[in-house]
């Protein structure tokens, strides 16, 4: 059996005197469905940041499919299978819903810009298959009637669900979602729950996803890390979490009552 | 010490004294350029302008008959309400529309002072009129081979003399500590009751009256001034505060008096023409190897 | 009618300006104010390809060759400055760019085998409206083309949001150093014909108040928009000439005029006229029937 695919070996983050993440450990195996809890300024989104090369650690090793990536810059790692939303949506936001999508198929295309200045048929046929792929990724997002609109002009929600297909057509082996629910309702909220399922077993991905939703997390994650004042304190499924006295005690803050 | 080696001595230590002469001057210049980045980011192109604005002020002042001592708050005063009022009108409308349109905004008041100044005060250089007789300090000591004027005395004494009254204002006195929130959080500030706009506008104003403050002194150390004249020692001044470090006050000094004196130094021994190159090659080296200039401390981007 | 054959040579000149900035600024959103510094190199090396070294083949061809030089050269330098300055970014960037642009302009004063300060001259005449507008249709067409492709959309993904373009597998640095030398190497060619039309250069001809006036054409038209660039290098290059027409004392203030109306632009209307789309004149039939 192989090992992880991703491992974090006591990762560590220090902006300046601020400990933002200290020595945290994490493995996601291949279709793994893992949550990253914690209150809010915990270091979850650092470490996001770090595994997808935003940040370089300060202390420890971050290994992807056993090869080191400290220190790849983000655009590798994307190479590399690594995807990623962000908290606050980073869409492009005045180009096309298919454009969005497009440029996430950058790396898989191999004609030069020579042959797009010319118009080639190697650019023509490459950029005929791209399109293909966007139009069939749009669909299963429920996006295909919304592709020449530019991104800025889609609602909250699809927006949401745009970024993470953009990220889904980079192929990638694991992918981050960084607060996914942010500002949805709990129709929306259960809608999105059986979607990341249901995406995890359709792509054949590894999900790790940072949530303040705790009925989606519970719902959806098959493992849950929980950090706080970027520490790990506590690691388990669903039910060894919500009866985890560590977690209770960060989440409600500590009882004098012995 | 051999005769040559003496001279050599002379010529450098009369190089430094004139490079700490020109750098005071763009220190008070480089002085207006870090405080407004401090405290809204913008490069405020339009800097060198407010240093013409006050060299002419102090010219039609001292032409009226008006005495250099009182020409001089007179050039700092108006060259600050230029200022304030080129904030009202263009810098703040735009301030949350970017950096970059803030950046052309101000490219644009630039242009316009120096074109509108060409057409209503000509473009050709004026003579700025002698208040004293300028002679050699160090004659009466007996030394001719270093030359050390009066204007080069009080060009010195009053740039100290701003810098401390700044100092004070901006360490010591309850609206510097409003400037100094401000420029750390302008919405915290904001919550804290501070008229952060007030505080803006004030900036431009101290800012933008040093300049004028340097406007006059080099009128009296140079004897020419033209409308285009804020044009380089604006860039210079520029390159002073980005050198210390922008948005740190003791920063623009040190940038200032460390550019006067390598452009002396490089006019000195070197080659004059290569004067401005120099300058824009630290500008160059200095964004790429430390962006954050000699004082500053770095910091991260928030994703 | 010499008079408006060299106004719409001009034009030209300004528009493969225009829009090889418009790929810079606009398209990868990387702020340069150095645009003159490229447009001199090419002028100078052009121009001193022709005097020292021109081949002994026709005129047209020598041309070419000259463009080609003076494209490449630019280009070079654009490697050479934006690997250092694309590193920087925003008003950072905008201010080394226009440092190496006034560098240039100064190292060229100081050359003494162009010229120095006293200009360039005796250029010989090799262009003609025909060879400057048929570079005017290969920028737009090579541009606009590029822009269509992937390499395009990286390098507009990079304007559009920089750290969701790399997390997405764009190389963001390169797009950003593809568009620097794209666009200084036509501001290169663009110099070399106006060598070849002028027969005189001189280096405060490309000063930074140049840099600003295609800055000015780009963002009065639109920042991105590639039409918006072709039409801000026309009404800009023709403005002086239509202030004139209306009597000396608004041609001498046209100066404080572009001024304010930078200032105004801002203030009204940042994105330019234009926006960051393109004008089709189709769609707009298309609409006017429907």
């Amino acid at each position: 059996m192989s090992g992880p695919i991703l491992h974090t070996k006591n990762i560590t983050m220090r902006f300046g005197g601020l400990m933002a993440v200290d020595q945290v450990q994490l493995k996601v195996f291949k279709n793994d469905l893992v949550g990253i809890i914690g209150p809010n300024g915990a270091g979850k989104t650092t470490v996001f940041n770090m595994i997808t090369g935003i940040y370089t650690p300060s202390a420890g090793e971050i290994i992807l499919q056993d090869k080191n990536i400290n220190n790849e810059r983000a655009y590798t790692i994307s190479k590399l299978g690594v995807a990623r939303t962000f908290q606050n949506i980073r869409l492009f936001k005045d180009l096309s819903v298919i454009d969005n999508i497009r440029l996430a198929g950058h790396q898989k295309l191999t004609y030069s810009g020579i042959s797009s200045i010319l118009r080639t048929k190697n650019f023509k046929e490459q950029e005929e298959k791209l399109t293909e792929k966007a139009i069939k990724l749009l669909k299963i997002f429920k996006l295909e009637d919304k592709k020449d609109f530019l991104a800025r002009n889609l609602p909250y929600g699809k927006q949401r669900r745009l970024e993470i297909a953009r990220a889904l057509a980079t192929d990638p082996k694991l992918l981050l979602l960084d607060e996914p629910a942010a500002g949805m309702n709990p129709k929306e909220t259960r809608e999105l729950s059986d979607l990341i399922i249901w995406l995890r077993d359709y792509f054949k991905i590894a999900i790790l996803l940072i949530e303040h939703d705790m009925g989606l997390v519970m719902n959806v994650c098959e493992r849950i890390y929980v950090l706080d004042y970027g520490k790990l304190i506590a690691e388990g499924n669903p039910s060894e979490i919500q009866n985890n006295p560590k977690v209770i005690e960060a989440y409600l803050g500590t009882s004098e009552v012995d | 010490m051999s005769e040559d080696q003496l001279y050599f001595f002379y010529d450098l230590f009369q190089y430094l004294l004139n490079g700490i002469c020109q750098g005071s001057i763009y220190a008070l210049i480089a002085l207006g350029y870090t405080m407004v980045y401090g405290i809204i980011k913008l490069i405020n192109f339009a800097h060198g302008e407010f240093y013409m604005i006050g060299a002419f002020t102090g010219y039609y002042c001292i032409k009226s008959g008006m005495p250099l001592l009182y020409a001089f708050p007179i050039a700092m005063l108006f060259s600050g309400i230029m200022a304030v009022i080129v904030e009202k009108l263009a810098y703040k409308p735009i301030r949350h529309a970017g950096r970059i349109p803030a950046l052309i905004t101000a490219l644009g008041v630039s242009f316009f002072f120096q074109y509108f100044g060409q057409m209503v005060l000509g473009a050709a250089p004026k003579p700025f009129p002698e208040t004293y007789e300028d002679y050699n300090l160090l004659e009466k000591f007996g030394i001719t081979e270093i030359i050390f004027t009066k204007t080069q005395a009080i060009i010195i004494v009053s740039t100290v003399v701003l810098m401390l009254f700044l100092r004070w204002l901006v360490m010591s006195t309850k609206v510097g500590k409003a400037m100094r929130a401000t420029s750390f959080n302008k919405d915290a500030s904001e919550l804290m009751g501070i008229n952060t706009d007030r505080i803006i506008s004030f900036t431009f104003f101290i800012g933008a009256s040093m300049a004028g403050a340097a406007g006059v002194l080099v009128g009296i150390y140079y004897n020419t001034i033209d409308p285009m004249m804020g044009l380089i020692p604006g860039l210079k001044a520029f390159i002073a505060a980005v050198l210390g470090g922008i948005g740190i006050i003791p920063g623009a000094v040190l940038g200032g008096l460390v550019l006067g004196v390598v452009e002396n130094l490089v006019v000195g021994f070197w080659e004059s023409t290569y004067r401005d190159v120099v300058s824009f090659g630290i500008l160059i080296l200095i964004l790429l190897v430390k962006p954050t200039g000699l004082l500053g401390t770095k910091s991260k981007e928030k994703v | 009618m010499d008079y408006l054959a060299h106004l719409t040579l001009n034009c030209g000149i300004f528009i493969i300006l225009a829009v090889s900035l418009n790929l810079i600024n606009g398209m990868a959103g990387q702020f340069s104010l150095g645009h003159a510094g490229f447009w001199a190199i090419g002028a100078y090396t052009g121009a001193a390809f022709s005097t020292f070294a021109p081949l002994p083949i026709p005129d047209w061809m020598n041309l070419l060759v000259g463009c080609g030089v003076g494209g490449i050269s630019a280009s070079i330098a654009g490697v050479l400055i934006g690997i250092p300055c694309l590193r920087l970014r925003g008003d950072y960037l905008a201010i080394a760019t226009l440092g190496f642009s006034e560098i240039i302009r100064l190292i060229i004063i100081n050359m003494d085998v162009v010229g120095g300060p006293r200009g360039f001259t005796n250029i010989p005449k090799w262009a003609n409206l025909g060879w400057v507008y048929l570079w005017v249709v290969i920028t737009i067409l090579v541009i606009s083309n590029l822009m269509k492709g992937t390499h395009g959309r990286a390098i507009i993904s990079i304007r559009e949001d920089e750290i969701a373009a790399e997390s997405l597998g764009i190389n963001t640095f390169k797009y950003k150093l593809l568009a620097f030398v794209v666009g200084s190497g036509f501001a290169g060619v663009a110099g070399a014909l106006f060598a070849y039309s002028q027969q005189f250069i001189h280096p405060n001809g490309f000063n930074f108040l140049w840099s600003v006036i295609i800055l000015l054409m780009i963002i009065l038209g639109g920042l991105g928009s590639i039409t918006g660039a072709v039409v801000g290098a026309i009404i800009l290059t023709l403005l002086p000439e239509v202030l004139r027409l209306m009597g000396p004392t608004i041609s001498e203030w046209r100066m404080v005029i572009y001024s304010l109306l930078l200032i105004l632009l801002m203030l009204w209307r940042p994105q330019g006229i234009f926006g960051k789309h393109e004008f089709k004149i189709f769609s707009l039939i298309k609409r006017l029937k429907t």
